[in-house]
């Protein structure tokens, strides 16, 4: 039986670009997230009671406030939304340009974007902050104390 | 290839079949008791139930990549460099991505009904956004050009070193000041606040997803064996071709 080599050199197979490209995309978007927004990610928010005082939550620049709706604090008022927001007994005003919509309500933790003007915090996005709890809708409790955040606090 | 597949015996065993078959079962109660029995959320209202495939596609995307690496670490380990921990591995791995996405999915939908948007570059979805692309990335591994062997090692690798991220990730909402909501059934106190019926569907769509998990890596595995064979096969049929031109010419 004659094995030796044949003349003609062998056909070479394409090179396989797709997981190459894949692999250079994935590469760029892994370092996209961790320069771009894993640094900002991992301090998402400031509390109310931080504002001025810690690292990174000064009054001049544009934050993000986590805090509570304080009770019977809402006001809806000329396509403005106003409302006390607390965390660890310290407070501020917060107005928001719109109706945040949704779920957010008295007593639920929202995350606001904005800039302290005046003592007032102006904002232009809100985010509800939904917690880890979840339990049955209750409507005569939600009709008895008005925002079912609130019944929920209450217990 | 088509050869062999027209020749090899199909990827359903008996067990494969109970195991769809009980998957079927439990995914319709999930169906059922997640869209009319189970009540709506005080807060969240009817959005509750989202969480009823949220959650669990979560942790069974986290399940997917742990086998992941156990699978390359037991190639990696093993004398014999059985190829079929590294079929396992990469079953897994494209099961769990298909799971990560259908939790990025769904959890994208619940955020713009809940917080009010879609996507936030908070750290629980920046570091799942960065765990699902390394899996991407993972399974473009595979791909590349290489024999089964190098292939193995290559991915073993990269498993290892990418399944560090799940901690990192799952803890992302107690490390950090996340807008995602801390675990509540996995809780470090141990507390759940959760309705009992709630409770027990969001359960049973763990036990359901899981044992679709096992099903799609089963036969996953299998495709991929077949496909591994019919590789070999090429290089099989071209000697016996060769072979029988020698020997029509003597």
């Amino acid at each position: 039986m004659d094995l030796t080599p044949r003349p003609s050199e062998p056909a070479k197979k394409p090179r396989k670009w797709l997981p190459i490209i894949l692999l250079s995309l994935v590469g760029v978007g892994g370092v996209v997230i961790v320069t771009q927004f894993l640094r900002s990610a991992i301090d998402y928010y400031c509390n109310v009671d931080e504002i001025g005082i810690r690292s990174g939550c000064e009054e001049a620049t544009r934050l993000r406030v986590q805090g509570t709706v304080e009770e019977n604090s809402l006001q809806k008022i000329g396509g403005k939304t106003s409302f006390v927001m607390t965390f660890n007994n310290k407070s501020i005003n917060v107005v928001y340009s719109g109706d945040p919509g949704g779920v957010f309500q008295e007593c639920i933790s929202v995350v606001a974007h904005g800039r302290m003007i005046d003592d007032t915090f102006e904002s232009n996005r809100i985010e509800v902050k939904h917690s880890n709890e979840y339990a049955e809708k209750n409507a005569d409790r939600i009709e008895s104390s008005g925002s079912a955040a609130c019944s929920q606090a209450q217990g | 290839m088509s050869q062999v597949l027209q020749h090899s015996l199909p990827t359903g065993t008996r067990a494969t079949r109970v195991i769809g078959a009980t998957a079927i079962l439990v995914m319709a109660w999930v169906v059922v008791s997640g869209l009319l029995l189970t009540p709506q959320d005080v807060v969240q209202g009817e959005s509750v139930r989202i969480m009823y495939v949220h959650v669990p596609s979560a942790w069974i995307a986290y399940l997917a990549f742990i086998f992941t690496a156990v699978a390359s670490a037991s190639w990696l380990i093993s004398k014999k460099h059985s190829m079929g921990f590294d079929r396992f591995a990469g079953a897994s791995a494209e099961v769990g991505v298909m799971f990560m996405a259908i939790t990025l999915v769904t959890g994208s939908l619940w955020g713009r009904l809940t917080w009010g948007e879609f996507w936030q570059w908070d750290p629980r979805l920046t570091t799942t956004a960065f765990l699902f692309v390394t899996y991407i990335g993972y399974l473009a591994v595979r791909r590349l050009e290489g024999s089964v062997e190098q292939r193995a090692r290559r991915s073993a690798v990269v498993a290892m070193l990418a399944v560090l991220e799940i901690p990192l990730v799952h803890f992302s909402v107690v490390i950090w000041r996340s807008l995602h909501q801390g675990a509540t059934v996995l809780n470090p106190s141990g507390d759940v606040k959760m309705d009992d019926l709630m409770l027990f569907t969001l359960f049973s769509g763990v036990v359901g997803f899981t044992l679709v998990f096992i099903w799609l890596v089963l036969h996953r595995q299998r495709t991929m064996l077949l496909v591994d064979i019919a590789n070999n096969q090429g290089l099989d049929s071209a000697i016996v071709a060769r072979r029988a031109e020698g020997s029509a010419n003597k």
